[in-house]
């Protein structure tokens, strides 16, 4: 890491980690979203040597990873050792948290399983951006618990308007909806910080797991 | 199941004689105490002896269901699926056994708020478990069916030949009771399971030990310990909705290897003095085991 750029965690290639955890993390891998289209998966994670680093390592003012990280034991075994593997775009996703949170003016607190969870967690759906680290289930903010329409359409509403882009899941009780959590997320957005390792143009992730 | 111990040769005739008095008293109970029916069942594991009346009706299992749930849990961990201190997101939204529709555990129907203020968080499987058990914590008890699943609790049950317990669903589904998909369980059928526990055959020795443990841990102590004296100890579980009481557990009479219980009730939903008549026939067995002139001491 150059001297310009200090943070602490180091970028490793999904595919050049073990094969249990590679199979969990599957990266690059393409799955599909709830309408068909085809994600690629993230290929390029931060290692997280252990909790106390996750604990320690403050991403904005009022988010610290271990936040992001807090998958039950429905996330697949070879995932729930440290050292443990975010996406990069967790620093994306970071700020822009904190950007909410400094609009409600309040805690802002994330559900277990609700920031990053990798594609083969047991409640992980098709290409669910939390797989890509950019997606946060809020159940509570400040003493307000997000359980009915009043509370999460109140704050999908500040999200939608302190974070352009972003996505609110609607209220409702069906598939592709949400009745007990405020869910926000950036999208399939994949970051590749400058000390990642090399990934040869045009090399597919299945190509360059056989190089 | 666990094989049964043979009863001594001069067993029969002492025994069938406190065994027709219970009867004949549990026939005036039922009349007297106002219950729709009654249902017992007794396993003494000191001399093999059994003792049943209307012990093969069904009942609405109420919380019962939950050592149905906790065998499960435990085959689970048998299976090395889970470990106890596994951790588990805490969240209240289940889906009906009826048609998926999401429904939740209302705080002020369970009898535990605990559970309900880790929202969001995880807790541990043993603390989920200790919860379901001990204040029959309902929204415990549907985070552990959901986490293991209805086939797991139902192939558990089926591994030790229970067949008097009848689990289909989770607590607090609206929807499944209104269209009569319930719980349901016999007298026989609770005392087959616990004695499975009792006799430490559930998987290992280790890991009944833990789930004795837990039904050790019982807060609702208005059922069979009542009336049982203070040194008497009492691995079990309670069950109550508008229309039944039911007790189930281990009693360990102290110097005496323990005996297994079930009494269930069924009642109006007006009907009142549930808890004593339990007390009174778990006195009633009490006495009747363990009388001067009784044997297994």
């Amino acid at each position: 890491m150059g001297d310009s750029h200090h943070f602490p965690l180091e970028v490793v290639d999904g595919l050049r980690l073990e094969k249990a955890v590679r199979d969990a993390l599957r990266p690059g891998a393409v799955v599909h979203d709830d309408d068909g289209r085809a994600r690629r998966l993230p290929r390029f994670f931060y290692e997280i040597p252990s909790w106390d680093h996750a604990m320690r390592l403050q991403l904005t003012p009022d988010f610290a990873l271990w936040e992001f990280i807090q998958t039950d034991v429905r996330e697949a075994e070879a995932l729930r050792a440290f050292p443990r593997y975010v996406p990069c775009a967790v620093t994306l996703l970071a700020p822009s948290l904190q950007r909410f949170r400094d609009a409600v003016g309040t805690f802002v607190h994330i559900a277990a399983n609700g920031g990053y969870r990798s594609p083969s967690h047991g409640v992980s759906g098709n290409a669910s951006p939390h797989a890509w680290a950019t997606a946060v289930n809020i159940y509570r903010v400040g003493d307000t618990y997000l359980d009915d329409r009043e509370a999460i359409e109140r704050y999908a509403a500040i999200a939608r308007a302190a974070l352009p882009g972003v996505w609110t899941r609607p209220f409702g009780w069906g598939r592709g909806l949400t009745d007990d959590h405020l869910h926000l997320d950036l999208g399939y957005v994949v970051s590749i910080p400058r000390e990642a390792p090399a990934d040869p143009a045009g090399v597919e992730p299945e190509v360059a797991l056989a190089c | 199941m666990p094989q049964l111990i043979e009863p001594p040769a001069a067993f029969d005739s002492t025994q069938s004689e406190a065994a027709e008095r219970l009867r004949a008293r549990l026939q005036q109970i039922e009349r007297d105490s106002g219950a729709r029916a009654l249902g017992v069942a007794v396993y003494d594991t000191a001399t093999g002896f059994s003792f049943r009346y209307n012990a093969e009706r069904w009942f609405h299992a109420a919380s019962t269901i939950k050592l149905a749930i906790l065998l499960g849990v435990y085959s689970a961990i048998h299976r090395g699926w889970l470990l106890p201190h596994s951790r588990l997101h805490v969240r209240n939204r289940f889906m009906s056994a009826v048609n998926g529709a999401p429904f939740r555990v209302a705080p002020d129907r369970d009898a535990n708020a605990a559970v309900h203020t880790a929202l969001g968080k995880m807790l541990r499987i043993s603390d989920l478990a200790r919860h379901m058990i001990a204040t029959s914590s309902n929204l415990a008890t549907n985070l552990l069916l959901d986490l293991v699943g209805l086939d797991t609790a139902q192939q558990s049950l089926a591994e030790f030949s229970i067949d008097g317990v009848d689990i289909r669903r989770g607590v607090e589904d609206e929807r499944a009771f209104e269209r009569g998909i319930n719980n349901r369980v016999t007298a026989a059928g609770l005392v087959d399971l616990l004695h499975v526990i009792a006799d430490r055959a559930a998987f290992s020795r280790e890991l009944s030990d833990q789930m004795l443990e837990l039904l050790h841990g019982q807060e609702f102590r208005s059922g069979i310990p009542a009336r049982l004296p203070a040194a008497v100890r009492v691995a079990h579980k309670t069950g109550e909705i508008s229309t039944v009481a039911h007790d189930a557990g281990v009693v360990y009479p102290p110097d005496r290897k323990p005996y297994v219980i079930a009494v269930l009730t069924e009642w109006s939903p007006e009907g009142s003095g549930r808890s004593a008549t339990i007390a009174e026939i778990s006195h009633l067995v009490f006495e009747m085991l363990t009388s001067a002139d009784g044997h297994g001491r």
